[in-house]
């Protein structure tokens, strides 16, 4: 193990490898999602999963932190590594990975609770609070990174649910980073806002890449554009093409990547 | 209403001779050809029997009602009336027969009429609970003064008059035993509701599903020879007597339990249905975020779904006060404020039975005191329903 | 702080040993509801089943001329005044020559011995010697029924310590009983009497039948079904295709869903008041009881048309509305045929539940002793206006009586009431099976 990892490494050029996936193949009962799919996700980076609706790349992220679990049909075979562990080890508690591993919707899902308690739930769960005190100030530190705190903190008792679109994807965001985790995994975060909050939440993506390993799934070529710098590509299933975001949209490898950055498929 | 039978059959009959009649005028009207009439000869003849039957048969309900009213039988110019209207209606639909008429439109109204008048047969049925309590109850309180009847703590009644008849003691039964069967339902059936749709897997749930059902199907007599003969018993045997609580196999304990085990399949689908209009999306955020699904379960799903959960509790209370036959054979028939639950007590229920199935002179106060009593039920369960289906509704709406 | 995802940590440990319990609570959470069911369903059948055998003494009956038909005509009229005193006498002698023809003695009285024939038997002797007056002067094999102490005895109910402190037998009569079942005179089988006989009186348990009451619950679900259907079915049709959305019908859709939760006693306080004391039909008679069902089955079986209703696709409409179908015909030629399994089977729940209601039927007074078969129309009672009982309300009715004989016949009664429910509840789900349809 000790020496795959050593491979690995050697193979990235100057980034750290955060996850590492290969030969993952994904079952909904008698349906072959995923094919076959190798990638190394780099730490402190943003990678973009780019590809037409359902062609599995929501599926993968799901894999990342075990979502997939609470499927009964889904099966995942293959190997995938975060910092070189196997998360689907047998030793592995799913709820452990999680807090490691967090994630943000599609739809913003904010808890029926106040705004203090669905950013507090993360934190009470995992008893990283030591006392009130500690809570406030995870609160605080997470609402500020989410950008949420100008607007929330004078009514941080109100219900989660009285905020608007992009207000409450942000809440889920700050509830998510409030747990400390390494990497974040959003599934289309931004397919359910309007323009300028989907600005600001693109902003906001690009500075969490200085604390954690970003992975984000869009529908949006300009959105993969725009935030990340490593981008994959997914059809049917399979990994097209797995390269620098620059690359892919200018001087993409594969025919298919190209025809559907040019918008013949999709 | 026996007089008027024979008028009846005679409006059949003109029915069934008008429907024929009218079928062979409408053909004729056409001179045979079909295609030239604007309605089919059928909705003629549809449309002749119905103006036949409808108005007669209208009027014999409301000339009973008339009857039943003012005392007096029916006689010949009720007769006259409906043999009347039966021949007019009879003879204008068929006079009516003509190539442009739209007898289809009027057979169809007469139809839509028919639909209203049983619809209204709901609101009727609740007008009828009403004005038939509220009438005996005003009876009743012209007899024996409210005040003893809200306020009294006793209930002794006796067949000599100067009864007491205080609703207290029978409240605090009914509401003792309903407390105990929510305290036996509400856990087990909201429990085994959670598992069976967030835990178990379809074969578990295959199996528990349709058994849970089957105890909602069970009659409540059923319930009842099953605490008179089996659950009072053992309690008395196992428990009341060696703890020395009394010797009474009739108890609230009896009752509240056997009554508990009945609600627990009310109790699990309602709140099934409730947690399964929680969002995939809210169990999915708090499992994102690391929670086990207990966790989840406990502070995301049930806070959600509490409105809807609390609504399904008001009903299940509704239906535990007013449940009748499982009372009757297992909480006894003493009138009692005690708080001892191994003791025999009563319910309002009970003596609704107890005091309309005596012997007693239908006016005097010691049977009226029904009505007071089931309109007193009526209110309460009437009340928890509305309030109930409220809040069930509110918190539909929010997930939708 | 790294930490490694393969080892957990104490809280996560702790976390999830909370995990295990809240399931395991879960889990005994079932467990209690469906051994609940289990220990209910064996009460009754431990209870009940023993009500389906009886036990008969099957004795030569000598039906001397100078006994039964003092005049010699054979007349019936004559005969009838040989009453059933004169025939327990003939019954006892026939018993006691039995019991000397098998080679037993005993220390009983002849009244001790004639106490262990029912006190029913003699009528039943009598009834057939009066349909059939060619029988006088014949000797007859009859089955006659043994008494509830001695059928009770063959069931495990009445031991002999117990007979030993009863006034209605004793340990004597219980060991004669035994040794004319070894000699094969005294035997206890199958009793098909058990749902043909009417109810008996508290002397005479092992008389008692479900006769009467299943011909009173049979009138009362046809009176349902003849009103419940049509008016239930005519409702739905009118608030789900018809009906404008304003207050009025808004508050007949609340009005229903609330009748749907009304106590079942509050509709027989309604029946009593409106049925019997206003409208003064008769007491106790099928056609009150079935009212009063009709009006509390009515919701359930609105509220499962309406979603039998509101299952056809609208499609459906439209296709009839486009082809120039009225609105009317478009419901009735095509989403009422489309809708009828769920229909069928909302109203069979509904029968269902009509059937095992007892509540409301003991206020309109069916909870009355009824030895005579109703008739389904005579011209004085009118259509179904006979005194009747009903089978929850013969539960009931034997569950009052002194005489513990009557708890295992109430368990019968209990058993074949749910033999109906299961029946109304298959043929249910097989009709939803056989025509569900996805749209």
């Amino acid at each position: 193990m000790e020496d795959m990892i050593h491979v690995d490494r050697a193979m990235s050029t100057n980034q750290d490898i955060k996850i590492s996936a290969k030969g993952v193949q994904v079952y909904y009962a008698d349906n072959h999602a995923i094919k076959d799919v190798d990638v190394e996700i780099d730490d402190k980076t943003v990678t973009a999963f780019i590809g037409p609706s359902g062609c599995g790349k929501s599926t993968f992220l799901r894999c990342l932190n075990r979502m997939n679990d609470t499927i009964d049909i889904c099966r995942v075979e293959g190997d995938i590594r975060i910092d070189g562990e196997d998360i689907y080890d047998p030793k592995v508690d799913p709820v452990q990975l999680r807090a490691k591993v967090g994630m943000v919707f599609q739809k913003p899902n904010p808890f029926p609770k106040s705004i203090y308690d669905n950013v507090a739930y993360g934190p009470k769960i995992h008893g990283l609070a030591r006392n009130k005190a500690d809570l406030d100030e995870i609160v605080e530190k997470s609402l500020r990174k989410a950008a949420l705190w100008n607007e929330a903190k004078d009514r941080l008792q109100a219900p989660g649910t009285g905020l608007s679109g992009g207000q409450q994807q942000r809440l889920c965001i700050a509830r998510a980073i409030a747990t400390a985790p390494e990497v974040l995994l959003m599934d289309e975060p931004c397919s359910a806002l309007d323009p300028i909050a989907t600005a600001q939440v693109e902003e906001l993506i690009d500075e969490l890449r200085q604390t954690f390993s970003v992975v984000i799934v869009t529908h949006s070529m300009q959105q993969a554009a725009r935030v990340s710098q490593k981008t994959a590509f997914f059809h049917l299933g399979n990994l097209v093409e797995y390269d620098d975001t620059d690359k892919i949209f200018t001087n993409p490898h594969d025919p298919r990547t190209e025809s559907y950055i040019s918008g013949r498929i999709g | 209403m026996q007089s008027l039978t024979t008028p009846l059959l005679f409006i059949f009959a003109l029915a069934v001779i008008g429907y024929f009649v009218a079928k062979s005028r409408a053909l004729k009207v056409a001179g045979g050809d079909i295609r030239t009439l604007v309605s089919l000869p059928n909705q003629h003849a549809l449309n002749t029997a119905l103006a036949t039957i409808i108005p007669p048969v209208a009027a014999v309900l409301l000339f009973a009602l008339y009857g039943r009213l003012t005392d007096g039988g029916p006689n010949w110019f009720f007769t006259l009336v409906v043999i009347g209207l039966g021949v007019t209606g009879c003879a204008l639909s068929l006079i009516g027969i003509k190539v442009e008429s739209r007898a289809r439109t009027y057979a169809e109204r007469w139809i839509l009429g028919l639909l209203i008048f049983a619809s209204t047969i709901a609101i009727m049925t609740t007008v009828g609970i009403v004005f038939s309590m509220l009438f005996e109850t005003f009876n009743f309180f012209g007899q024996y003064d409210w005040r003893d009847f809200f306020f009294s703590l006793s209930w002794s009644p006796n067949f000599r008059g100067n009864s007491d008849l205080g609703i207290i003691p029978l409240l605090w039964g009914t509401l003792y035993v309903s407390f105990i069967a929510l305290v036996v339902a509400v856990p087990i059936g909201l429990f085994a509701a959670i598992y069976l749709s967030e835990y178990a897997g379809p074969r578990l749930r295959s199996v528990a599903k349709p058994a849970i059902e089957v105890l909602a199907g069970i009659p409540t007599i059923v319930y009842g020879l099953f605490a008179l003969i089996t659950v009072g018993p053992v309690l008395r045997d196992y428990f009341a007597e060696p703890m020395g609580f009394g010797q009474s196999a009739s108890s609230v304990m009896t009752a509240g339990i056997v009554m508990g085990v009945m609600l627990i399949p009310f109790v699990s689908s309602l709140s099934d249905d409730i947690i399964n209009a929680v969002p995939q999306a809210m169990r999915d955020g708090s499992l994102g975020l690391g929670a086990t699904q207990s966790e989840t379960i406990r502070q995301v799903v049930i806070p959600a779904a509490l409105p809807g959960i609390v609504g399904a509790i008001l009903l299940a209370a509704s239906r535990a006060i007013g449940e009748t036959m499982i009372v009757v054979l297992g909480a006894g028939a003493a009138a009692r404020l005690s708080l001892n639950p191994f003791e025999a007590m009563t319910t309002v229920t009970v003596k609704i039975v107890s005091q309309l199935t005596g012997d007693t002179d239908f006016a005097s106060p010691e049977t009226l005191v029904a009505f007071a009593l089931g309109l007193t039920l009526f209110v309460i369960t009437l009340g928890l329903n509305v309030f109930a289906l409220y809040i069930v509704r509110k918190y539909r709406e929010q997930y939708e | 702080m790294k930490t490694s995802l393969l080892a957990a940590d104490a809280r996560t440990k702790k976390r999830n040993a909370a995990e295990k319990r809240f399931r395991a609570y879960g889990l005994s959470a079932i467990i209690v509801a469906m051994s609940a069911l289990l220990i209910l369903l064996t009460s009754v059948l431990v209870n009940g089943l023993s009500s389906f055998q009886q036990t008969f003494i099957t004795m030569d009956i000598e039906l001397a001329e100078e006994r039964v038909d003092k005049e010699g005509n054979r007349d019936p009229a004559e005969m009838a005044k040989t009453t059933t005193i004169g025939y327990n006498s003939i019954l006892r002698d026939a018993l006691i020559a039995t019991i000397e023809g098998e080679g037993l003695t005993t220390d009983l009285s002849n009244r001790d011995i004639a106490d262990m024939i029912s006190k029913e038997a003699s009528a039943t002797v009598r009834d057939r010697v009066l349909a059939n007056p060619d029988l006088v002067g014949q000797t007859v094999t009859f089955d006659v029924l043994a008494s509830g102490r001695i059928d009770g005895y063959f069931k495990g109910d009445v031991t002999l310590e117990s007979a030993a402190l009863d006034s209605n037998t004793s340990p004597e009569a219980l060991t004669l009983a035994q040794q004319l079942a070894d000699a094969g005179v005294i035997e206890t089988k199958f009793n098909w009497n058990f749902f043909i006989w009417p109810d008996a009186s508290v002397q005479r348990p092992e008389a008692a039948g479900l006769g009467v009451a299943i011909l009173g619950s049979l009138y009362m679900m046809i009176v349902v079904l003849v009103l419940a259907l049509p008016i239930g079915v005519a409702s739905s049709i009118y608030l789900e295709e018809f009906a404008p959305k304003n207050r009025i019908t808004d508050i007949i859709e609340v009005n229903i869903s609330n009748l749907a939760a009304v106590p079942s006693i509050v509709y027989g306080i309604l029946g009593l008041a409106i049925f019997i004391n206003f409208m003064e039909f008769n007491q106790s008679s099928p056609l009150v009881g079935g009212l009063v069902l009709t009006l509390m089955t009515l919701p359930t079986i609105i509220i499962s048309t309406r979603a039998a209703l509101k299952s056809v696709p609208p499609s459906i409409r439209d296709a009839a509305l486009g082809v120039g179908a009225s609105k009317m015909q478009s419901v009735f030629h095509h989403v009422l045929p489309l809708a009828a399994p769920g229909i069928l089977t909302g109203t069979i729940i509904g029968l269902a539940q009509a059937l095992g209601e007892t509540a409301p039927l003991l206020l309109i007074g069916m909870v009355a002793f009824v030895r005579e078969y109703p008739a389904a129309y005579t011209p004085e009672a009118g259509l179904f206006g006979e005194a009747s009982t009903a089978l929850p309300v013969q539960v009931f009715n034997w569950t009052q009586r002194s005489d513990p004989a009557f708890v295992e016949r109430a368990s019968g009664a209990i058993i074949t009431l749910l033999v109906f429910l299961l029946i109304m509840n298959a043929v249910a789900i097989y009709l939803r099976r056989r025509f569900e349809r996805r749209w």
